[in-house]
Order: C-alpha cells, then structure tokens, then sequence
C-alpha cells in the first residue's frame, strides 16, 4: 500500500490533530478565574454588563461603569455615596462648607494607608486631583476651573469657582492614587497601588479583573479571599453561567429574563431603584418643538403607564420627576396623563406642522422596542417620527449639536444629587436641550450654592416643576436594576448605580 | 523558490501599504469622533474639542496620514486613548487568544471535514454520502450565533459538561472552537468529497485498482492526496476568514479575542487600534496564503513557484 505523507513531514489530518492538542494545552495558559480548589469557596465570581477596559479613574475612562467599579474596590474616594443615597466618609472624616459653599475644608483620616503600606496623606489627595484634572477626562467635567490645595498633612481645601454645595457628592467619583504617579504613567496600572478593600493579582483589560484583599487597608478587611469579574458580552451565557454556579452574581437583567431566574431555588433576584430616569429632551430651539404646549400634548399622546407595563414590568415604574426618588432634590409632580384626543386637539390648536417628521434619537439597540412603542402612540394623533438609532459615536456627536428633535437617554445621577443633572443640564448656558428660562437658571444656582440641604430640595423641587411644567421632555421612567445571585452570599446588597460593594459579602460555610 | 518568496514579500510591502492607507481613509470617513465617544454625553462640547485637540484629530487629514506612515514605518502604531496603552500592544494581548482559537476550529475542521469528505465522495450517491451532503448543507446555513447559544444551552446548562462562557482550561474552549468551526467543517467536507469523486474517476485510479489495491488503499493512497490541493487553497483562505468569523463567536463565549477588541475599537472610534489589529490581521492573511501556496509544491511537486514548469 503506498502511504501518504506530506513529503517530508507527516499527514495533513495527523498534523491537524497535533495543531488541535497543542491549541487546546496552550489554551491552558491563559488561565482566568482560578482552578485551584484551595479556598475555592471563599471565592466569587461577578460578570457585571460592561466591560472593565481601564483601571485608571482619571482618564477617559474614568466615568464608564466599569472602570468605576473598579475603582472603587481598588481606591478609596474622600467621600462615597452608601447604597441608599446619603454620604459616607471614606479618606476623609469630616468636611464642612464656608459660608457660601464655594470652598470646602476635607480632614482626612491618619490611619489610611495605601496597599504598600505607604500613609494616605493631603498630598497624595491634591496630586490625584490635579492628574484627574489634567487629564481631562469625563470626572473633571465636574470641577471646571476648581482646585485643590493641602493645608496640613491631613487637611484639604477644594475651591470653586462659584459656590457648589454639591461638592461632597461630586467627590464620590473622584479617586485618590499615590502622589508619585504622573498623568502620562499608564504602566502603574497593570498593577496599581491603592488603598481600597482590594488589590490586583491579575487584570486583563476586557476579559477579566481578579481581586484579593487589601492586606494593608485601614477599614474592615474583605472576608472573601478572592473576586473575579468576568466580562460576559453576551446576555444569555451571562445568564446561563449565572445558572451553572459558574458566575455569582449577575446584574441589569432584563425583565423577560427575570422569570426564569426566579425560579432557580438558589438564586436570590432582587430589584433595586437606580438613579437613573428614562429622559426623553425635546430640542426647544427647533421652530416646531419651541412652545411648551406642542411638549406637554406630545407627552400626553404616549400612554407611558401601559408602554412600562408591557416592556418593564418589574424595572419600570411611571416617574414623578426628572430625577429618580434616590436623588437628593427630587420632588414628586403631578402625573401627565395619557390622553390622545385632547393633545391632537392642543397641537392643533398651537398650529403644529403635522407634516414634519421628528427625528427620534437613541443609541442602544436595547431601547428599541420602547421607542417604537412611543413612535406608533405618537402616530396615533398623526405625528410622524422617524426613530434614528444611532451608534454611541454618531449619538453622542448629534447630542452635542443638537441634530434632533427627540433625544431618549437613560440619564443617571452617580452623585446622587440632583446638582450634577438638574443643576448641569438644565441651564441656559449648558446648551443641551435648547431650551432656556433665566428664573430656572436662578433657582438652579441658589440651590447649588446652598448648603441648607432641606432649602435645596425645596428649590429643586421648584426647577423640578418648571422642567416638567414646560416638558423640557418627557421623563416616562424610573429605572430599576435587576440584580440575581448565589443564595449563599451573605451581606450582598444591590447597589442602585450598578456599582456593587463586594467588600462586605461573604459566602455561607467559608 | 526564494525568488519567489522574495517577490512575494515585496508585493506584501504595497498590499501593507494599501491597507494602511484604506484604514487610515475608513475610520475618519466613518461618521462620529473618538472624543465624543470617550468622554460621553456628559461631557461638554469643550471637553470634546480639547481632547480632539490633544489627539491629534484637528490637523489636517494629509498632515495626519504622512504622520500615521511614518509612525507605522518605524513600528509606531500609536496609543489608544481609550486603554491607555500602545495600540499594538492591546493587539498583542488579545492576539494568541485568537490565534488558539482559529488554529483548533481549523484543527477540527481538517480533521472531521476531511474524514466526512473521504467517506463520502469513497461510495457516491450512497446513503453516507447523502446524510452528509445533508449536514453539510445544514451546518453551512445555521447562523453561528444561534450555534453557539444552542451549545451553551445543550452543554452547559442542560447537560452541565461544558462551561458555557470564559477561558481557563481546555474544557472552555470546546464549545467555542466547535462553533466556530461548523461551517469551516461543512466546507473541507464538500470540497474534499467532489474532489475525490473526481478523482476516482482518474485512470491512475483504475491503473491502482488493477494493481489489486483495496479500495480504501485506493481512496487514502492515491485520490486523496490528489484532492487535497483544492482543500490546502480554501484552507489558507478560510483561516483568514476564521479570524474575521471570531468576532461573533467571542462575544457569545466571552473568548478575550482580537475580534471583540476590534469590534469595541469600531464602535469606540479607537482609531489606533483599529489601524493596528487590521494591519496585523492583513499581514497574518498575507504569511497564511504565502505558506499555503508554499504547501501546494510539497503536494504536489510538478507545480513549481519560481516559473519553472
């Protein structure tokens, strides 16, 4: 029999089968989440919904979710916001206002220690600030012009430029780093050096973040003795690795998949109101969406309450204000009700141009059904709308120039203060919506420059009502995150910014 | 032999060339700007025009390009913003994951079309032939999307033998490879089966008969090494298309590929990473095809590269 042979080498089937073997054993090599069995249980595995692609909180990743998350197990903030909404002191144990609020006094603690040892001190706090603020990024939007010096090793003072009673929670996504670290040093880290309740032993940007306890942290050690955070893109193996035990937790489930989840004896599935709100902004400065009328008769032609009730029975509940129940300045204003006929009749009667199609802006695939939902109730009195879904790029670009008539975000408030949403977006000088009214503008800056809190919720809930009375847009929902995870994690608590604290958790029987 | 090799290697200098060039072209004809993504709607149009600024973005587009040539030239293929880090680096990263995971679907697919192929263009028309000719047909038309949620519900969640997402030991890369590997298989086993009915047909083939050879002697001894140059062709080819064919197998399997880091460079306007991943990928392409028309003289020696007859 003659035999074949690549000449010279072996056959292409048997040199197939070795490629496959040596692939598989490589495949070996690039090891995430652990397979050693030695203290497997005091382990946990979390797959959250975005991926963790930078560790550093000052860059320009420093607002995406996952880099927060990160952030937060990693660093320690001077102030941090608890699950509920309400401030903490985290580096510092103490922080009081001057008279008008434009200059807060921060006494940090002296026991905080970074995880190689090394004291957290003012310096270390001043250098973070200013790195954040040269680099620019999406958290130094919130200081424009503020600055920060050390008056002792354990004092800071932040000025503003105008008075900004909302500087506690603005310092809740601010990070601090050794002072050492300079803007352009990304090498630090691979492998950073901080004080949270976590340090790195393996990160790879996109894939997978693995946590061990900050040996050295100054607060209540981690009782786990490891965390991993997976990025699982896709929702149903997500899921699916939630059922297998493979991951622990899970969160931003959406409310078809709830159901399922609910039935598995050992998962505990809870929902938790977030800070965030549907907002859908009507451009103001456009000739058809510039009297307030045509807005609020456009709102009243959805009937939102059934749309919720159909999409996100359990997720969604109607809003009563721009800013969600958990925010600091949110006050409660009277429902628009849903009646077509009379908003047909007030379009009418204010001369819209029923011709005109209205482009309907959105950017994730996810909203999609919402939107159609609005689009056919709108159709319903004769208003066309083109829904555009755009690419996060091409959204974010049309926002800022206004290329829209309707523009749907889900709008959160990280803060937890209704400074960093009402505050920044509503004013004739934020540009963000077309729409301007200098006594909103008024009541906007005397609620940010108070320090009496009980005076700012009442003046928010004054802007509150001037938003809502003038549909500004239409605020169809507060947001509500679904969280699923292993029944036998004890002190797990669902986080409303979809940032969870796994400082605190434990795992039944460790 | 190495004139041709070297000829090739020159001819790769202006395809790298044109590649870059088109990239380079691509990324900024595609509507929105790395700044806006990067620093969401939050940030104001200030912020966005600073960091463009501070990119690079707002120079001309030819004083931009000779300076993406020059850096490419000397290796430099320039920082993401978005990762902070050296955008081939983050290729780089990424890289061997890919790699692993193309080589043990095109593994799996060499080997299990090869063997479908033979079995089937052996007997012709019979009833093996038909049932894979049928599977085959199928396995090309099922979207591999849908494959891989199949798997993962099948193996991971019903049957609970495979992990269903992520890597770390062989067993996770079981699901993803099969997948992936699918309709590759479906088209080693087609072509391998014409190109062995074809070649039983051959007079050598009759001549071996005549010989008093078995038919399986017949089938792996003569046909088969004569079939394999058509499958050595669309193999080379097809890994090219693999690598492209993993961007949706890593998102179902959570697999740290290259694909998903390009397919998060596109929607993030993360122009340097996206000019060095393709860059990468156009070069791998260019080394797969070179060894596979290499392969074609070690199978067949009358074919020769450097003109001769």
């Amino acid at each position: 029999m003659t035999k074949f042979r690549v000449r010279g080498g072996m056959p292409l089937a048997m040199l197939s089968a070795a490629v496959a073997t040596a692939t598989v054993l490589a495949g070996c090599s690039t090891v995430t989440g652990g397979n050693d069995p030695k203290g497997a249980a005091n382990r946990l595995t979390a797959a959250g919904t975005y991926a963790i692609e930078s560790l550093d909180p000052h860059g320009a990743q420093g607002a995406s979710t996952g880099t927060q998350f990160a952030g937060q197990a990693i660093f320690s903030r001077l102030v941090r916001p608890k699950p509920d909404g309400s401030l903490t002191g985290d580096l510092a144990k103490s922080w009081r206002a001057n008279d008008d609020a434009s200059e807060w006094t921060l006494t940090l603690r002296e026991d905080a220690t970074f995880s190689d040892g090394k004291p957290v001190t003012a310096n270390d706090v001043v250098a973070s600030f200013k790195r954040m603020m040269a680099l620019d990024g999406p958290n130094a939007g919130n200081f424009p012009d503020y600055t920060m010096t050390a008056t002792s090793g354990t004092e800071v003072v932040i000025k503003a430029p105008a008075p900004d009673a909302a500087i506690p929670g603005k310092l809740g996504l601010f990070y601090v780093i050794p002072a050492d670290v300079k803007p352009d040093d990304t090498k630090f880290f691979d492998k950073p050096v901080g004080s949270g309740p976590f340090t790195v032993e393996r990160y790879t940007p996109g894939e997978a973040l693995v946590l061990v306890p900050n040996k050295k942290y100054w607060g209540k050690r981690a009782e786990l003795g490891q965390v991993t955070i997976r990025n699982i893109p896709e929702l149903s193996a997500r899921l699916t690795a939630l059922r297998t035990g493979e991951v622990d937790v899970v969160w931003g489930i959406p409310d078809d998949q709830l159901p399922a989840l609910q039935g598995e004896k050992r998962l505990t599935v809870k929902t938790v109101p977030s800070t965030a709100v549907f907002t859908m902004w009507f451009n103001s400065s456009t000739r058809e969406l510039a009297d307030a009328k045509v807005r609020r008769a456009l709102w009243q032609a959805v009937d939102f309450e059934t749309i919720i009730k159909q999409l996100y029975p359990k997720t969604g509940t109607l809003a009563d204000a721009p800013v969600a129940p958990v925010v600091l300045g949110h006050a409660a204003q009277s429902p628009v009700g849903h009646d077509p006929k009379a908003a047909q009749a007030a379009l009418k009667a204010a001369g819209f141009d029923f011709s005109k199609k209205l482009r309907l802006q959105f950017a994730n695939a996810e909203f999609r059904p919402f939107i159609q939902a609005v689009a056919s109730d709108l159709a319903e009195i004769g208003v066309k709308v083109d829904a555009l879904e755009k690419e996060q790029a091409v959204f974010t670009e049309d926002l800022l120039a206004l290329k829209w008539d309707v523009n749907f975000q889900q709008l959160a408030t990280p803060t937890f203060d209704a400074a960093s949403n009402l505050g920044r977006l509503y004013t004739c000088a934020a540009k963000r919506n077309g729409y301007c009214d200098s006594k909103l503008d008024g009541l906007l800056a005397a609620a940010g420059s108070s320090t009496d809190e009980a005076e700012r919720v009442k003046l928010y809930g004054r802007a509150s009502e001037i938003i809502w009375r003038d549909a500004v847009g239409m605020f169809p929902m507060a947001v509500g995150i679904a969280y699923a995870w292993n029944g036998a994690l004890e002190g797990f608590t669902p986080d409303p910014s979809g940032l969870p604290d796994f400082s605190t958790v434990k795992i039944t029987g460790s | 032999m190495t004139r041709m090799i070297m000829r090739r290697l020159l001819i790769g200098v202006f395809v790298m060339w044109g590649a870059a060039s088109l990239i380079f072209v691509i990324v900024r004809a595609a509507p929105g700007d790395p700044a806006s993504v990067l620093l969401g709607p939050d940030a104001s149009r200030e912020q966005v025009a600073r960091l463009n600024a501070s990119l690079g973005l707002d120079r001309p587009l030819l004083v931009q390009y000779v300076g993406y040539l020059g850096d490419v030239v000397r290796l430099d293929f320039g920082e993401s913003h978005r990762l902070a880090r050296p955008a081939m680096g983050a290729v780089f990263e990424r890289l061997p994951a890919t790699l692993e995971l193309t080589l043990a679907a095109t593994a799996l697919a060499v080997i299990v079309g090869l063997t479908l192929g033979l079995v089937a263009g052996g007997r012709p028309d019979g009833i093996v032939d038909r049932v894979v000719s049928a599977t085959t047909v199928a396995l090309q038309s099922f979207p591999t999307f849908w494959v891989g949620i199949m798997l993962i519900l099948l193996f991971a969640l019903g049957l609970r033998l495979l992990p269903s997402a992520g890597v770390g030991t062989p067993a996770h890369m079981v699901l993803p490879a099969v997948t992936l590997s699918l309709p590759f298989t479906a088209i080693v086993a087609r072509l391998t089966r014409s190109s062995v009915v074809e070649a039983m047909r051959e007079p050598y083939v009759t001549t071996a008969r005549s010989k008093g050879l078995t038919e399986t002697q017949v089938l792996l001894g003569h046909a088969l090494r004569n079939s394999l140059i058509p499958v050595v062709t669309i193999v080379g080819l097809q890994m090219g298309a693999l690598m492209g064919g993993a961007v949706i197998v890593e998102n179902v399997f959570a697999w740290p590929g290259l694909g998903s880091l390009i397919v998060d460079a596109v929607a993030n306007r993360d122009y340097a990473v996206v000019q060095a991943a393709t860059l990468l990928i156009a070069g791998v392409v260019m080394v797969l095809n070179l060894v596979a028309d290499l392969l074609y003289t070690r199978l067949d020696p009358r074919i020769r590269m450097d003109g001769g007859s």
